[in-house]
């Protein structure tokens, strides 16, 4: 049984659909990343999944169970990480975490000793007295997720943990996550690093202007394209149509053109060398082909036609 | 819960009291500044003695009687008057230490006798105070009527007087003056004695003499300082009312670092009714204000020394109060979630309840339909009213039930603000 069951979820700001009718479930132990560019509905669908706001359609289950049924047997369930540092700078670290801890409902002692495991976990026990001013970005980062994980939820949504943090800093907060799904914690990871996604999710949903356009594993959403390889053809591409490439359409799916770049997968399961034999013969001077396997990216080019760095 | 949260927020006010200390320092800068004004400490709450310089220029005998009189009696309870040359006198004027310096011209008794001439006392005023040297300027004035009335009634016999004066007359003579002046009093006297025309004090005052002489020696006691330190006092309370809006609106300001910084929604998170959040937020406020209205009424009570007639009810008062304000200010937060919009918006409420509530103003010196329609319905005035009426008025001020009103409207404005909060939350509000 999934922990977390989002059904056609639907939110509008005035004339703004942020998010479109969305469906997806996080299963026990499983890293599920929600995986869009700024403003795609990603923080909006969390708010609704953690009660900040209410939806306009659709439904939440939380343990089985319908979110607003019981909001709050629902938010013993839950842990939430806000995108922003929730947390009090002239409060130490411990602090921080106390406070937070009985406000999930844990008795004065509970809220001590968990807070002292945590500040261990996150290798934060050295500053644990210290305000949490003078962190550095990271340290504030493992805080702010800290204080989500006092009451020991079974279901944590975590909403871009790692923006603006240095490389270390983010290593070591993904492992920190990699530890809870270990411990069977279900969980959903918003982001719009594609990396993070390929690199700690199970499952990735890809988001853009408030729809969830694909789901499936990292290998499944590869298959999309056509197998687990890419073309990327350099040429001038300006005047080209690939209408009229003598049934090119029927045998290769275009991911991207620009005007001097091609990106073709493959429809069925052919041979690289084949299809490179073929692409090179296309009607127009090709400068250089590179193979490869696609990418998350690629996906989302596939989907939006736009790459998610843009 | 309450108790975690109000700790969180003292902890977060200890470790970073500036903005804490900024408000504490104006209400108390603002005491400090009506007692500059008003003279600044004295003894028994009254306006202290006066120091002021007398420069005799005319070394008579009219002169020597003017400047005995000024610290005899009453006079010498609350006059203290130095004998100094002209130069020493403005030098000590110059240098703040005394009120004004009266000067006694030349020849002043010998023109005054004559009665040829309009003869005149000179008054320097110290312009770095103003009550001190406008009470000497009243007495003054109250001398010059009398020796007006004194030279239009004995005007033809001046000349016989200043020769006695002058030691050129016989004891004879003096006799015979002194029993013709005797007659003129007499007869001055059935004029002004008794008067025809009399006033008696407002009924709270007598209200209060009785409940004293009822209820023993304290409030009896009390009675009799009410009218010395009454100023003070019925300044106080507003001033300390009206500021505790403003602090109010400060404290309360702090829901707008809570939606800034998400820690608003971190709590949401975690639970689903938003009333112990704002009721912790306004028992926060209302710790602060309690301590600041112990500060502002007890210290300025120390520094301007009122006896504060019910202590204890003024305190139960400022609670109600404080409840009241919190709650308010918690409910414009909810109202106006835009930050720089609502530090207008409290600035203006809390203006409006001081001045319409009659803190800055007594109350009935507000326009009518003020006074009659709107005053009586702000809080601010009930609160100010009793206190006063406290202070004032005796013991059978209904201030518990005042305090009650208080406490009740507070708690229905926090839900109002929980409310307003929640619906605004679900519509997507963000800082």
């Amino acid at each position: 049984m999934s922990l977390l069951k989002v059904e056609r979820l639907s939110k509008t700001f005035g004339t703004i659909r942020a998010v479109d009718s969305v469906s997806f479930e996080v299963r026990p132990g499983e890293i599920y990343g929600l995986l869009g560019p700024n403003g795609a509905g990603k923080t909006t669908s969390i708010s609704m999944i953690s009660g900040l706001l209410k939806p306009d359609g659709g439904e939440v289950f939380v343990g089985g169970k319908p979110f607003w049924s019981d909001p709050q047997a629902a938010k013993r369930i839950m842990g939430v990480v806000p995108q922003e540092l929730a947390i009090y700078e002239e409060l130490t670290g411990r602090e921080n975490l106390e406070f937070w801890g009985r406000m999930a409902g844990l008795s004065s002692g509970e809220a001590r000793s968990r807070a002292g495991e945590l500040l261990e976990a996150l290798t934060l026990t050295d500053r644990a007295k210290d305000a949490v001013k003078t962190y550095s970005g990271g340290m504030k980062r493992r805080i702010n997720l800290g204080c989500a994980l006092l009451h020991h939820p079974q279901l944590l949504l975590l909403d871009e943990p790692t923006v603006g943090i240095d490389p270390q800093a983010r290593l070591n907060i993904l492992e920190f996550i990699r530890n809870l799904r270990a411990s069977g914690t279900a969980i959903l990871y918003t982001t719009h690093y594609l990396e993070e996604a390929e690199t700690l999710c199970q499952r990735i949903g890809i988001i853009d202007h408030g729809r969830l356009l694909a789901e499936g594993t990292l290998g499944e959403l590869q298959e999309r394209l056509g197998g687990d390889r890419v073309f990327l053809l350099e040429a001038d591409f300006k005047d080209a149509s690939p209408d009229a490439w003598g049934g090119f359409l029927q045998r290769f799916r275009i991911i991207q053109k620009t005007e001097r770049q091609l990106v073709v997968a493959a429809i069925d399961k052919r041979d690289p060398s084949e299809c490179l034999k073929e692409l090179l013969g296309l009607p127009v001077h090709v400068e250089n082909v590179t193979l490869k396997r696609p990418s998350l990216n690629d996906v989302f080019l596939q989907l939006t036609g736009r790459e998610l760095r843009e | 819960m309450l108790r975690v949260l109000l700790a969180k927020d003292l902890r977060r006010a200890w470790r970073n009291p500036l903005p804490w200390l900024i408000n504490l320092i104006v209400p108390l800068a603002m005491t400090a500044l009506i007692g500059m004004v008003f003279g600044g400490h004295s003894d028994n709450g009254a306006l202290g003695r006066i120091r002021f310089a007398v420069v005799d220029e005319d070394k008579s005998l009219l002169s020597d009687f003017l400047r005995g009189s000024a610290n005899q009696n009453q006079g010498g309870k609350y006059l203290e008057p130095v004998f100094m040359e002209r130069e020493d006198a403005m030098r000590e004027i110059n240098a703040n230490k005394i009120s004004a310096v009266l000067i006694i011209p030349t020849n002043f008794m010998h023109n005054y006798l004559l009665g040829r001439e309009a003869v005149s006392l000179e008054l320097v005023k110290n312009p770095a105070e103003s009550i001190h040297p406008a009470v000497l300027e009243e007495l003054l004035g109250a001398v010059v009527t009398a020796m007006n009335a004194i030279s239009r009634n004995f005007q033809s016999e001046f000349p016989e007087w200043q020769a006695v004066f002058e030691g050129k007359t016989d004891y004879h003579k003096v006799s015979q003056l002194i029993d013709r002046a005797g007659d003129k009093l007499k007869t001055v006297k059935n004029y002004i004695n008794p008067p025809l025309v009399s006033y008696e004090k407002e009924a709270p005052a007598d209200k209060s003499k009785g409940d004293a002489a009822k209820d023993g020696e304290t409030k009896s006691g009390a009675a009799k300082n009410s009218s010395t330190d009454s100023v003070f006092a019925y300044l106080l309370v507003g001033m300390s009312a009206m500021f505790l809006l403003f602090l109010a609106g400060n404290a309360m300001s702090d829901l707008y670092r809570e939606l800034r910084q998400r820690t608003f929604e971190r709590y949401q998170t975690m639970r689903d009714s938003l009333v112990p959040f704002i009721a912790g937020k306004a028992v926060f406020t209302v710790v602060m204000l309690l301590l600041c209205s112990g500060i502002m009424l007890g210290g300025g009570g120390l520094i301007f020394r009122i006896h504060w007639q019910h202590p204890l009810a003024l305190m139960t008062l400022a609670f109600g109060y404080t409840c009241f304000a919190a709650a308010l200010f918690a409910l414009l937060v909810a109202l106006m979630p835009d930050e720089r919009r609502a530090a207008v918006l409290n600035n203006m409420a809390g203006m409006a309840l001081g001045l319409v509530g009659g803190c800055a103003f007594p109350a009935n010196q507000l326009p009518a339909f003020l006074r009659e329609h709107i005053t009586p319905l702000m809080p601010s005035y009930w609160f100010v009213d009793t206190a006063r009426n406290l202070q004032f008025g005796g013991a059978n001020v209904v201030w518990g039930l005042v305090a009650l009103k208080l406490v009740v409207l507070g708690v229905v404005l926090l839900i109002l603000a929980a409310m307003l909060f929640r619906r605004k939350f679900k519509m997507g509000l963000r800082a």
